[in-house]
């Protein structure tokens, strides 16, 4: 159970949010001037990576408020919380806590020694 | 045979009785369960996992492997750790896993037949054929393999505790106490965890220590825990074990409130408290690890530490004479110790070389005459159901010795299982030849022998060290030892046998019945990945997680790879520590506290009235009214469904959602939410609307009610309300945030009634004698407002049925009253209150569709020919884009139709598959064609046969073609015509006029 901050509330508990994938996937102005593959893209298509991920939340049980998040997927550590009309922070903000627990390798999971 | 140590102090002298199997034994308050049994010289407990074998008492704490009994008296308890679980008077405890009785056990077979059962037995012979695994190879294993038995049904009263502390201390044992001892009277907020119900961990435990700061270790444990409560910033939490460390240092443990005392059913039996810290110390200290020979799970064979640990802790010496076996130099406590009680071991047997053996031991071995081998090892022991000789290998002799005790010694382990969980790194230290911790990942420090650190001397420095980053005093132990300050040990890990046959055991996990022989044919066959074998063999898998095992094996493993045991690595630990209670997890949220429940303000007058309740969502919605006591659901359902068509029936609709979407930009806001075209429509009426996914699928429809173009109300389905609100509120927010608009559920704020049938508008006009209800002063899909008493309602002209109705909505604090009076005007009309049943069979036959039944998440308006509904002239709506996909515009998707049988008598289920065979072939070699399914089933009373409506692919164009449904239980199939799925007056005649 992690803690996140919510912009509007400050620190809670993780039950009180809900996951909304991934975020700056913004909806087409227009969608009928979209080939097929490309509205196929915004509505099937979402990134899975492990380590930095920019992600939306939204304070269910509290304000109920969405906002965006950066989590480090392999260690579930949220890095940065930000408004939704705020400007996407640098992927080289994090480039120092780019660790992963246990020292395992950024890609793959399991333990390091059985990996070898 | 045991004695007693009279100089325990955690022993009252007060007796309780228990029964063990049925028989009653003499234990004192304080005992757990497994000191009282060996109080008694019950040495055989329990039965083994997979082969049957007899088991004793292992240990003394949280890591037992083996003696694991149910506690009858406390609704058939499974799987209680012997030795954690405190006795009280009157309770009743018996073995698990045998039968007939523990003493003569049939399963024991399985030892006699063992050497089929080797590693990966399972996997290898229970492949075939097709389904025997599930009919019986299954209920089969999980009778003869496994433990106790499953709990009586009883109502858990435990609780959860949340905390937010700054520091939280686990383990309150010798460096535990100094370390909460640094934070008394500080502005830190401390929780001090202790899984005894006393403190002072190896002090308690061992007579290791013989002085702190000139104190005893007694003296000073009571000084220290008095200063502790003193101090307002610090909690101690006894009785509770730290099962789970999270991340974002969450922690949680389960706190056992009755520990000694016999259960109140009315009170919290058990206090799982969910920890947020800021900083964890981990001070849980080691656990002792024992070492393979040849049947060395014998009863009798016990660590050595949980021997002495019995002898101090619960003032019970297991037995005056047992044989001692280590390969490390902390025994020579337990030496003193037995020499003190004026006990004398049989024999001392040390792997180490006789010139490494500290000559304090060879003092007392040679003063008290005491057999010494050094240099030797335990090659096994044997026995009926318990150990009798024990065989010494010393070079190439070997000795048999008489005696029924054996410790054993391995060495120790840091406990790193909560650093582990924590994620930190743990690196092998060559001098304690174990895993200690290393890296942590989060705000972990770890302090004594967990860290690795086994020298008293140097405990001080290492506590005033760490804990440097804290502004507090430093602290000062002076400690005097009653055992080498160097630990000093010997790698030994397995004994070898001395006549290899296929009987023969060496455990490696006691748990789950896993050999040193299983690892090696394991390897052998290909599984060298330490979490391969793991899984293979089952080894360390235990609801003890091999904690007295588990380094060993690691050990084992590098040995036959020729590895480094750091190459070969540890497997995962994971959370919890220990098995903990699914009622202490489940805590008050069980039966109705598990779901909160929602009812109408009619819900006591559907109680008179003998409804019979369905769940949607969190609701209660009456399901149908019976009638009279016989009245089957069947008859109910086709006696309102005949009475509302002829005469007139009223249903709760209070559980419909409703959304109150206001504000300048709310018309644009709705037109780009639903399907529909907002913009036309007159203010004061209501429209049918869908709304659909980006993906173009039908999420949800309702009424829309149009107020004004700054206001609407939205209708949803009883369900989906909070869903529909919550994706109104994201698109708002995430993608619509110039629009201004404001949502609020208004769901609640309303009775809802839905009236329909012929003689509606007699009925209406009855109860609202002011108002005009002619058709052309109140037309179909119009509302209006009216003021009535002293409240307000509303009343629009819409009906989910086909007939005439109207929906009626008011406060729900005048709701009954209104219904009641509907009621009185309504009797001679005939008017009947009808279920959610009714509804959907009236629906049904009027072609309407019910969301969740005909869709699916993969059907849109167009498969429902409800193309009417799409705004086309609209620039855009969720899911526009998406109905011009080459997928969604296909035209061999299921479409909805209509089913009518051919053979009126013929019944049309629910679920079942359309096809073109009229019966099942006898074998199916080939798969059958499925051209789509039955969404909806029904007895039509007033057609007066069975009717379907039905997902059929390309179903548009079938119209007027026979095909077949099947049936259960049957292979000759239904014939049945396609037909529009309106079935009741397509013209709407009934509707609009």
């Amino acid at each position: 159970m992690i803690l996140i901050k919510c912009p509007y509330c400050g620190e809670r508990d993780q039950s009180e949010f809900a996951n909304g994938g991934e975020a700056h996937v913004i909806r087409p102005k227009n969608p009928e001037s979209l080939s097929d593959k490309d509205w196929g893209e915004y509505v099937f298509y979402r990134n899975n990576p492990k380590g930095i991920f920019y992600e939306r939340w939204v304070h269910t049980h509290g304000c109920k408020k969405w906002f965006n998040a950066v989590r480090n997927t392999s260690t579930d550590q949220i890095l940065k919380v930000y408004k939704v009309n705020e400007k996407r922070p640098d992927l080289s903000e994090f480039q120092n806590t780019l660790k992963s627990p246990s020292g395992e390798p950024s890609v793959g999971s399991g333990n390091f020694a059985v990996k070898k | 045979m045991s004695a007693i140590n009279n100089n325990c102090k955690y022993i009252s002298k007060k007796q309780v009785k228990i029964t063990f199997d049925g028989n009653t034994y003499q234990a004192y308050e304080g005992d757990t369960i497994a000191s009282a049994l060996l109080r008694n010289n019950i040495r055989l407990v329990g039965r083994s996992f997979k082969y049957h074998r007899p088991r004793g008492i292992y240990t003394c704490g949280i890591e037992e492997p083996n003696a694991l009994v149910q506690i009858i008296s406390e609704h058939n308890e499974p799987n209680t750790r012997a030795t954690i679980k405190r006795v009280y008077d009157g309770m009743e405890i018996t073995s698990q896993n045998r039968w007939p009785s523990l003493r003569y056990d049939f399963g024991a077979i399985n030892n006699i037949l063992s050497p089929i059962f080797s590693a990966g037995f399972y996997y290898k012979t229970f492949m075939g054929p097709k389904g025997f695994w599930k009919n019986l190879y299954e209920p089969l294993i999980r009778r003869s393999a496994g433990l106790g038995k499953p709990p009586k049904n009883f109502r858990s009263k435990s609780t959860h505790q949340y905390h937010n502390t700054d520091v939280v201390i686990i383990g309150a044992g010798l460096s535990g106490l100094a370390a909460a001892k640094k934070f008394i009277n500080t502005k830190y907020k401390v929780l001090l965890i202790e899984q005894d119900s006393y403190l002072g961990g190896v002090l308690k435990n061992s007579n290791k220590v013989k002085t702190i700061n000139g104190l005893t270790p007694q003296e000073w444990i009571s000084e220290t825990e008095e200063s502790i409560l003193n101090s307002k910033n610090i909690t101690i939490l006894k009785n509770t074990l730290v099962t789970t460390y999270n991340f974002t240092n969450h922690l949680i443990a389960l706190e056992d409130k009755f520990a000694g005392k016999k259960i109140d059913l009315n009170k919290s039996e058990l206090t799982l408290h969910k920890i947020r810290t800021s900083n964890t110390i981990i001070a849980n200290g080691h656990i002792e690890r024992f070492i393979s020979f040849r049947n060395n799970d014998l009863p009798g064979v016990m660590l050595a530490s949980s021997f002495e640990k019995y002898i101090h802790r619960y003032g019970v010496v297991p037995e005056k004479e047992p044989v001692i076996f280590t390969n490390n130099s902390s025994s020579l406590s337990l030496l003193k110790t037995l020499i003190n009680l004026g006990c004398k071991p049989k024999a001392y047997v040390d792997s180490r070389k006789k010139d490494n053996i500290e000559t304090e031991i060879k003092k007392i071995l040679k003063d008290k005459e005491i057999p010494f081998f050094s240099d030797a090892e335990i090659e096994g022991c044997d026995g009926n159901k318990k150990v009798e000789t024990i065989t010494i290998r010393q070079g190439k002799s070997f000795d048999k010795i008489k005696s029924s005790m054996l410790c054993v010694s391995g060495g120790y382990n840091p406990d790193i299982h909560l650093f582990t969980q924590s994620k930190g790194l743990v690196k092998w230290d060559k001098n304690i030849l174990s895993f200690k911790p290393d890296t942590p990942f989060q705000k972990t420090i770890t302090l004594g022998s967990t860290s690795g650190n086994y020298s008293f001397k140097k405990l001080c420095d290492e506590i005033n060290e760490k804990l440097s980053i804290f502004k507090t005093k430093k602290v000062s132990l002076d400690i005097n030892l009653n055992v080498p300050n160097k630990f000093s040990i010997k790698e030994l890990w397995e004994t070898k046998i001395k006549n290899k046959s296929n009987w023969a055991k060496s455990f490696i996990d006691l748990h789950n019945d896993v050999t040193t022989k299983d690892l090696k044919q394991a390897i052998t066959e290909g599984f060298d990945r330490i979490e391969h074998l793991k899984r293979y063999t089952t080894n360390s898998m235990g609801t003890d997680q091999g904690k007295i095992s588990s380094i060993n094996s690691l050990a084992i493993v590098s040995k036959i790879l020729k590895k480094e045991i750091s190459e070969v690595g540890t497997t995962t630990y994971r959370p919890p520590y220990a098995p903990l209670s699914f009622a202490a997890i489940a805590g008050r949220s069980t039966y109705e506290f598990y779901d909160p429940e929602r009812k109408t303000s009619i819900h006591s007058w559907h109680l008179k009235n003998n409804a019979v309740f369905e769940d949607v969502g969190q609701w209660k919605r009456p399901w149908y009214f019976k009638a009279s006591e016989n009245e089957t659901m069947h008859q109910a359902v086709q006696r309102e469904s005949k009475t509302l068509r002829e005469n007139a029936g009223i249903l709760d609709g209070s559980t419909l959602g409703k959304i109150e979407i206001k504000g300048r930009d709310a018309l644009e806001f709705m037109n780009l939410m639903y399907t529909n075209a907002f913009s036309k429509m007159k203010p004061m009426t209501s429209r049918y609307a869908m709304m659909l996914g980006e993906d173009g699928m039908i999420k949800d429809d309702g009424i829309i009610c149009k107020i004004s173009d700054q206001h609407f109300i939205a209708t949803t389905t009883s369900s989906g309300a909070p869903k529909v609100l919550a994706d109104m509120e994201e698109y708002l927010q995430t993608e619509w945030p110039h629009l201004q608009v404001y949502l609020n559920s208004i769901t609640e704020q309303f009775s809802t009634f839905n009236i329909s049938g012929p003689k509606t508008r007699e009925i209406m006009m009855r109860v609202f004698p002011d108002i005009d209800f002619s058709n052309d002063a109140f037309p179909f899909m119009t509302f209006k407002n009216f003021d009535y008493k002293e409240t307000k309602i509303r009343i629009m002209r819409a009906s989910f049925t086909g007939e005439l109705g109207y929906e009626i909505y008011i406060s729900p604090k005048f709701g009954l009253e209104l219904w009641e009076e509907i009621f009185s005007c309504g009797k001679e009309f005939n008017l009947i209150p009808y279920g959610t049943e009714t509804m959907h069979l009236l629906r049904a036959e009027k072609g309407y569709i019910v969301i969740g039944q005909e869709t699916d998440g993969t059907v849109t308006p167009i498969d429902l020919n409800y193309n009417w509904m799409i705004g086309k002239n609209k620039k855009d709506f969720i899911g526009k884009r998406s109905l011009s996909r080459p997928d969604t515009s296909r035209a061999d998707r299921k479409q909805l139709v209509g089913l009518s049988p051919i053979n009126k008598k013929d019944i049309i289920e629910e679920g079942q598959h359309i096809v073109e065979l009229n019966e099942l072939p006898k074998k199916i070699t080939d798969p059958i064609k499925y051209l789509g399914h039955v969404s909806s089933g029904y007895h039509s009373p007033n057609l007066n046969h069975s009717i379907g409506l039905a997902m059929i692919r390309g179903g548009k164009n079938l119209l007027g073609q026979k095909f077949f449904v099947t049936a259960t239980g049957k292979t000759k199939n239904i014939p049945v015509e396609i037909v529009n799925p309106v079935f009741i007056d397509p013209e709407n005649k009934r509707l609009t006029s």
